[in-house]
């Protein structure tokens, strides 16, 4: 077991993520919704699948997926789930 | 109905009778929450994890992962640490959501989630832009 690569990918990753979009995101699901754990079960398993991804194919990632295209798929969701948050009924 | 009756035995026997108020029926309470909230459960987590994959599929921390993997060639260490990391700052995050949405009006943590939404939906188009 590579421990200083293992540690290398752990503290790369964690001070990426710190403060980043999708930790940003959780905060807000989390903190609005009744059920923190989906959004906990929805985060992760969403970042360990990207990362994973990431892992297995390797370099070839940048060159055949549309990342501004999925990213501004992203943007709407996000903004459609804010406008959910705004109009969801008093209980 | 149900009283609750208090006696005094001195000087003279007094007995004083008043209704309980209504407790609510436990087994129907529990009959009505469950499938509503299951299908919270599932939208929130379908919801959630959609737009985070949609988010991060080309972002900066897929990148780092793929150039650590193409410099060591040890894919699995590679993923065990960044999945173990990104446990952990979605934990912290939906931590720290759950600590303020219980100290702040449910109204106040609405606006603010909308507006951190909106946020990252700002954030993510700055990124296209930057691309």
């Amino acid at each position: 077991m590579d421990w200083q690569l293992l540690s290398l990918s752990f503290i790369t990753v964690f001070l990426a993520e710190i403060g980043d979009k999708s930790q940003l995101a959780a905060i807000a699901l989390s903190g609005s919704s009744r059920s923190p754990q989906a959004v906990f079960l929805g985060t992760v398993t969403a970042l360990v699948l990207a990362s994973f991804v990431g892992v297995i194919i390797g370099e070839g990632v940048a060159a055949f997926l549309p990342a501004k295209l999925l990213k501004a798929g992203a943007a709407i969701g996000f903004a459609l789930l804010a406008l959910g948050i705004l109009m969801k009924p008093e209980d | 109905m149900r009283y609750t009756s208090v006696e005094f035995s001195s000087p003279k026997s007094v007995t004083v009778t008043e209704p309980l108020p209504p407790i609510p029926d436990p087994v129907d309470a529990a009959a009505i929450a469950p499938p509503k909230r299951g299908k919270t459960f599932w939208a929130t987590c379908t919801s959630t994890f959609l737009t985070i994959l949609l988010a991060e599929m080309g972002d900066k921390t897929q990148l780092a992962t793929l150039l650590i993997t193409a410099e060591s060639h040890q894919p699995w260490i590679v993923f065990a640490g960044a999945a173990t990391a990104l446990i952990a700052t979605s934990l912290v995050g939906v931590a720290l959501g759950w600590w303020l949405a219980r100290r702040v009006s449910p109204k106040v943590m609405d606006l603010a989630a909308a507006a951190m939404l909106m946020t990252v939906a700002v954030l993510l188009l700055w990124d296209i832009v930057g691309m």
